[in-house]
């Protein structure tokens, strides 16, 4: 186990800050908001925790802590910048911005050491503290996902019109996704720099924008849960599909173009799917009994006491 | 001067076809096909296996990369985007659907070409097809931009003025615009479908064809990276206006070739996504583009 | 008969009077889709505790004008008042969160969630956190879904119910939020006989305990009997407004509406 552990700790931390990343589309997609600002936010974040540290001599605590909350500045203002647009429109613009940060610090100077970026910047930082960071984000968004604020960010996703019409200030929602997704990306992108001490232009690019989304899609885009599943499929599958050697990507696509076709709610749609099912199938059953009581009133009784 | 206007109007060619495939498909049949860039790429690369084993004219050549596109377009419609329209009850969700099915979709040729090739550029060396130099009022002219040139701006037209005027391409815009009414008015939305797509990936075959002639080589990743580009052209114009896709290639060629020439090199990419980004802050119909009627 | 039925340019009479006891009043609303009139130029009052409907045919401008009502639509011109508060500059949330709840012509319920939960929603919009408030929303809740006949089925989804059970979320989620004013565009479109006769019975039990209540619905003699006031709408204006049986025989109103739907109930 103690070996396992130090043999993929690479793997395991990655997990973390994979999540993390993915958390930051997820949050802003569940209320709708087709955002990539987050990764263009990790981008940011992984910069300035470098440059803290290189240049300014930031501990690791302060380089994570200004990364954050720089990430939710930037991506608020971003929002605010671009709150007319929505859907596709939404999801270009934030990828421009993600994609001009990393031509940014490509041009950056001295500052963020141009295109070969910055190194020495090791943290210190450990699994525990990751861990930590984890459970703490994880807290939070569960709280955003169950009672009435989950129902309320749900209306703004489903229908935002209904939402305003129930007294909900959809533009603010928004708002407040952007800054959330920002901390998220900055954190970790931060992160993810400090444990690998080096960061470089090449860090922030497209392709970080299509894993974020692929994580969520696949896992399932309504809960952290999906993200979580989302992350641990796509860190871990090189490590799983090494039997198939050099045809790993071919895998990978096929296996992302077939959950895509195969799996609209992702991983956990499909599973919350075949449990309401069977729940419905039993309570059909409970209520075709002759003698039994009225379908309505059996299905309060089975679904009073979940 | 003369040279670089010369430059932007080739590149500007070669964006115009492969962005007039990317928008065809999407302001019609409503996909975006983010499998555009690898379906683009593998074309040359179906091209340049085939010139290895048998020396090919260039005409044969542009026709291979051609037919691979339509294929590999096709079977993107057939095994993935099709089964996603046909199983989402609204657009919605289909839309992000279909991104993620083309991500998936461009993954497969991009690992086998990158496979094969080693991840090293590759060209069509095997053909025998030599570009001639020569120069037209002092200019330095290959017959590979002549080509280009010529097959970008009357493909580009062509397409436009179909689009425009064709019976059939009146049915695709009214899918674009109400697929409701479209299939009201008899239109078969999968059949047009499967066409639309074809057609779009051999646009985007041609533009790989077309490119690896003028570059001598392009290197497997090149496909996501003009993916991007085609975003830029296709925001800028206007989503829906084939005209403002042509406007929009040469814009952007011709904003990088600038860049290029005031050697700033490192900024050349900004370009594209600075656009994205400040069209759609400024003016997010595009330059052409119809203001969009939401109804409720 | 105070007010006797009278063409949409009369409807100033007495506004005054009726200014300091008005629960809302819209001045001369517009709303115009590119080169569509949908709504051009109405006035209406409600006065509290009475039940108002809107008739018309297809297309007249009754949804849109709800819509203005709501704040959802932008307005081209004109001025809306909210228990003497001017509102057409807010947002939409704002006048909901005042008091103003309705149901739309169309269901629109969340599709993933209970009937339970799509009731709180409306509950809950104005609540804060704190737990007395939590269980006065779920009170409430359970109060809408008992009055709307939803009872048994707070843990279905929507894909589970009826068409007209689905309505019945939708006037369910309205009242639970306690309105001041309820708008209702088409409540009961869908619904059988008996189920039609439920609703109506509710909205007059509403009516009883003093809510204001603005009520669009296409069958003239239920409106003749349910309402108190009634406004007809014709391409986007006001043709006729006042007490039900006077605006129905009004001219112009059989001419617009009853011409084609009238018949069966002469
Ligand atoms: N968002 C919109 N954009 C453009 N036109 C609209 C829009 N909404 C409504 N209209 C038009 O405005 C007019 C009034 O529509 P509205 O829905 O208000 O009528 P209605 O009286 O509610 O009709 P019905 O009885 O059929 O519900 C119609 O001609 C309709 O086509
Ligand atoms: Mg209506």
């Amino acid at each position: 186990m103690i070996d396992w552990y130090f043999s993929h700790i690479v793997l395991i931390q990655s997990t973390f800050t994979t999540l993390l990343l993915a958390l930051s589309v997820q949050v802003p997609l569940r209320a709708g908001v087709f955002s990539f600002a987050g990764v263009g936010c990790y981008g940011i974040g992984g910069y300035l925790a470098a440059i803290g540290m290189v240049h300014y001599g930031l501990s690791t605590a302060t380089a994570i802590l200004l990364a954050a909350v720089a990430g939710g500045a930037v991506a608020y203002a971003l929002g605010l910048l671009i709150q007319r647009l929505t859907g596709l429109y939404l999801a270009m613009a934030t990828v421009a911005f993600t994609l001009i940060i990393s031509v940014l610090v490509v041009n950056g100077g001295d500052l963020t050491g141009g295109a070969s970026g910055l190194f020495g910047a090791l943290g210190m930082l450990d699994t525990g503290h990751l861990l930590a960071v984890v459970v703490v984000v994880v807290a939070a968004l569960t709280f955003t996902e169950l009672g009435p604020l989950g129902r309320r960010i749900e209306a703004v996703r489903e229908d935002p019109e209904l939402a305003s019409a129930m007294g909900i200030d959809v533009a603010r929602y928004r708002r407040a996704t952007f800054a959330v997704s920002g901390m998220l990306g900055g954190l970790s992108g931060s992160m993810t720099v400090l444990l690998r001490s080096t960061v470089t232009p090449d860090d922030i690019n497209f392709h970080l924008v299509v894993l974020a989304l692929t994580i969520i899609i696949v896992g399932g885009s309504r809960s952290w849960i999906g993200a979580l599943i989302g992350t641990v499929i796509f860190v871990w599958m090189p490590e799983v599909l090494a039997f198939v050697g050099e045809w790993e990507d071919v895998v990978y696509g096929v296996l992302v173009a077939a959950a895509a076709v195969y799996l609209p709610g992702g991983v956990t749609g499909a599973a919350v799917d075949g449990y309401r099912k069977y729940r419905r199938k039993r309570r059909e059953a409970a209520a075709s009994p002759p003698d039994a009581p009225p379908p309505q009133q059996a299905a309060a009784a089975v679904g009073g006491d979940s | 001067m003369a040279q670089h206007i010369l430059n932007a109007v080739a590149l500007g060619s070669v964006y115009l076809v492969f962005a007039l495939g990317m928008a065809l498909a999407w302001s019609t049949i409503g996909i975006l096909n983010f499998a555009h860039g690898a379906t683009f790429m593998f074309s040359a690369f179906t091209a340049h296996v085939i010139t290895q084993q048998v020396a090919l004219p260039m005409p044969a050549v542009v026709l291979i990369a051609v037919a691979a596109g339509a294929l590999i377009a096709t079977l993107t419609q057939v095994l993935a985007f099709g089964p996603i329209m046909r199983r989402a009850t609204e657009h919605r969700a289909a839309e992000l659907r279909i991104l993620i099915g083309g991500i998936g979709v461009a993954a497969i040729p991009l690992a086998i070409a990158e496979r094969v090739t080693a991840s090293a550029p590759f060209g069509f060396r095997g053909s025998t097809y030599q570009a001639q130099v020569f120069e037209v009022f002092g200019l330095r002219m290959t017959t590979t931009v002549l080509v280009i040139v010529v097959a970008g701006i009357g493909i580009g037209v062509g397409v436009w003025r179909w689009l425009a005027t064709s019976r059939q391409g009146l049915a695709l815009r009214a899918i674009g615009v109400d697929s409701e009414t479209a299939s009201l008015m008899g239109v078969d939305r999968a059949t047009l479908a499967l066409g639309t797509m074809a057609t779009s990936g051999a646009l985007a075959g041609l533009a790989g064809a077309l490119l690896t002639f003028q570059l001598g080589a392009i290197a497997p990743a090149s496909g996501d990276q003009l993916l991007i580009k085609a975003f830029a052209i296709v925001v800028l114009g206007g989503l829906g206006s084939m005209g403002g896709v042509i406007v929009g290639a040469f814009v952007l060629a011709g904003a990088e070739t600038f860049v290029l020439a005031m050697n700033q090199g490192t900024w050349v990419d900004a370009v594209s996504f600075g656009l994205i980004f400040l069209v759609l802050l400024l003016r997010p119909q595009g330059l052409f583009g119809r203001k969009e009627v939401r109804r409720t | 008969m105070t007010s006797s039925a009278l063409a949409g340019a009369g409807a100033g009479d007495g506004r005054d009077a009726e200014a300091a006891t008005s629960v809302l009043r819209a001045d001369d609303v517009a709303v115009h889709f590119g080169g569509v009139k949908a709504v051009d130029g109405v006035s209406i009052v409600l006065t509290p505790g009475r039940l108002f409907g809107i008739l018309g045919p297809n297309g007249s401008g009754k949804s849109t004008l709800l819509a203005a009502l709501t704040r959802l639509v932008p307005l081209t011109r004109g001025r809306l008042e909210f228990e003497g508060r001017r509102y057409d500059r807010v947002r939409p949330h704002t006048i909901a969160a005042r008091g103003v709840a309705r149901t739309f012509q169309t269901v629109r319920i969340l599709p993933g969630r209970t009937v339970f939960d799509n009731v709180a929603l409306g509950a809950e919009s104005a609540g804060s956190g704190s737990k007395a408030e939590r269980g006065r929303a779920r009170e409430r809740v359970r109060r809408a879904i008992e009055r709307t006949g939803l009872s048994g089925k707070e843990r279905h989804r929507p894909d589970e119910l009826s068409y007209g059970h689905q309505r019945r979320v939708e006037i369910a989620r309205a009242i639970a939020s306690e309105p001041t004013l309820l708008l209702l565009d088409e409540p009961t479109a869908g619904m059988n006989r008996q189920e039609r006769d439920d609703i109506t019975g509710l909205l007059a039990d509403l009516r009883a305990e003093g809510l204001t209540q603005l009520l669009i619905e296409h069958d003239v003699q239920m409106m003749v009997d349910a309402c108190d006031h009634l406004f007809a709408m014709n391409f986007g204006a006001l043709i006729a407004e006042g007490e039900p049986e006077a605006v129905v025989r009004h001219p112009a109103v059989q001419e617009a509406y009853l011409g084609t739907q009238g018949r069966a109930h002469a």
